[in-house]
């Protein structure tokens, strides 16, 4: 680990509330082997008394309280970390002015295969999550909360697990929470999808026109975060608006495994992967996917000095998504990892809407011959013609990440596209190393 | 932007692409407010809809044998 990585580090156990003017979630850097399953950093979840020693009791959110939580969340500009970033406070005021009570759900369904931060939050700071669900439960008067989870979750879902039954021993004055447990496909930890699963129907993205604050499981109005964006109300909800100092959750992915690191949000991003990423021995990036596979690209020049912080990088119309950097080393030809991911973009797709099913099938088989070389100026003006075909078209936002994903490649790529164009040879030949991009489920 | 001045309301053609299967009815009837992609589904116009959209419009919403269109009323 580089000692120039401003990691953002716990204060000293003991320490009972936050009181210092950072809030951070994890602290150190948790490392995960390419399959997921073994977590290279040997990960030591915070049991309840563990858990209050480090962050104290979980302060309680009914009435008065609660109503000033939700102008906490505001002040400190709290926003979705599934990777909308939507504000949070205004789902909660949707939520209150829709008649409050009806559903709160935690989303711990991480379906980006480059991300871990979800899963390092639930595997070490189980309890931190539940005190957010606990918190908004209370705030908006729920009736059911609900932490929703990936059926293959294993590590994450035994870690809730244990949290739950050692909070239910100790009486906590928790509302009760329930599990829910969801098949595995990238789609399932989308919000329409979640919303249709706990009302009785098949995990799959649905058309809605209201949303689900106002409109969701069983037409109740339903609040969904993410569990980052919950564990992140959590510590809100005892420093006050106050002595807060957000700081930014990232997955760095490579061929070697994932890394989450917790940065303060004016650390380059260049300085994060070059950290931690196992490619700078290899000669260097080339480029940077930010966000997730539905994320967009930048060359490493453009991405390196860029900060990790959501809102400097929206003005530039750029999002940190899910929090995902997946830098491609020098030696690695850049198109063929973007055929990889618009391959596992397009077999993802629920197959509901027509332009998602056949739109981006036609933009992997468009990304798929030009990697190969085999893509003449007739079938780039064709891949260009299915990308404006396909963006907005879906019931859910899938098709719109995929249309970002692959045009922010056609721009970052560029020289690289002509040459696989007109000569049908590449400028990076060499191994295609890169993050594994996985079988869809 | 055309503005039913009765009520305050912008009237806009949409389609449930779930329920969607590209039968194409909506195209026959409203052609100058659905357009067809590559693939055979509609792609419809975002603009408000006037009086003689409208009129269209239903006719499409009416005829879809999949359900999939209907007219938005939002009031901006």
């Amino acid at each position: 680990m580089s000692a120039s990585l401003r990691l953002v580090r716990q204060p000293g156990h003991g320490a009972g509330k936050v009181a210092s003017d950072f809030s951070p979630l994890l602290g150190d850097a948790v490392r995960y082997a390419v399959d997921g399953t073994a977590a290279i950093t040997r990960v030591t979840a915070d049991d309840l008394a563990g858990h209050v020693r480090r962050f104290g009791d979980r302060p309680r959110a009914t009435g008065g309280a609660g109503t000033e939580l939700v102008d906490t969340l505001e002040e400190i500009g709290l926003s979705g970390r599934g990777g909308s970033h939507f504000p949070a406070a205004t789902k909660w005021r949707a939520h209150l002015a829709a008649g409050g009570g009806g559903v709160v759900v935690a989303n711990g369904a991480e379906s980006e295969p480059a991300s871990a931060k979800d899963t390092a939050l639930m595997q070490l700071r189980p309890h931190l999550i539940l005190d957010g669900l606990a918190c908004a439960a209370e705030a908006v008067g729920a009736v059911d909360a609900v932490l929703w989870l990936h059926g293959g979750a294993h590590a994450a879902r035994s870690s809730m697990v244990r949290a739950l039954g050692e909070r239910r021993a100790a009486r906590l004055p928790d509302p009760a929470i329930r599990l829910a447990v969801g098949p595995d496909h990238y789609l399932s930890g989308e919000s329409s999808a979640i919303v249709n699963a706990l009302s009785g129907r098949p995990a799959l993205p649905g058309f809605t026109t209201r949303p689900a604050a106002v409109s969701g499981v069983h037409g109740m109005p339903t609040l969904l975060h993410n569990v980052e964006t919950l564990a992140r109300t959590a510590l809100a909800a005892r420093t006050g608006a106050a002595h807060h100092q957000g700081t930014s959750l990232l997955t760095v992915a490579d061929e070697t495994g994932r890394t989450v690191v917790e940065v303060a949000p004016s650390t380059p991003l260049g300085e994060v992967i070059e950290a931690v990423s196992a490619n700078r021995l290899a000669g260097g990036e080339q480029a940077v996917l930010i966000g997730g596979f539905g994320g967009s690209w930048l060359t490493w020049d453009a991405a390196a000095l860029l900060p990790a912080d959501e809102n400097y990088l929206r003005a530039q119309g750029i999002s940190l998504g899910a929090g995902v950097l997946l830098p491609v080393p020098d030696d690695a030809c850049g198109i063929a990892v973007v055929a990889r991911i618009a391959d596992f973009l397009a077999a993802s797709s629920a197959r509901q809407c027509g332009p998602c099913l056949f739109g981006l099938r036609a933009l992997a088989d468009g990304t798929a011959e030009l990697a190969r070389g085999q893509s003449s100026r007739r079938d780039s003006r064709r891949l260009s013609l299915f990308l404006a075909q396909t963006v907005g078209r879906g019931a859910c936002n899938h098709p719109d990440g995929s249309v970002r994903m692959i045009e922010s490649a056609l721009a970052t790529f560029a020289a690289d596209v002509e040459s696989h164009r007109r000569r049908g040879s590449c400028l990076h030949p060499g191994s295609a190393r890169s993050f594994p991009i996985p079988e869809p489920v | 932007m055309a503005r039913d001045s009765r009520h305050g309301l912008n009237r806009r053609l949409r389609v449930n692409p779930v329920a969607c299967d590209g039968v194409g009815i909506c195209g026959h009837l409203a052609a100058e407010l659905v357009r067809f992609d590559s693939w055979g589904y509609p792609i419809v116009t975002e603009r408000a809809l006037d009086q003689r959209d409208l009129n269209r419009a239903t006719a499409a919403v009416a005829a879809c044998p999949k359900r999939a269109l209907f007219i938005q009323d939002s009031r901006y």
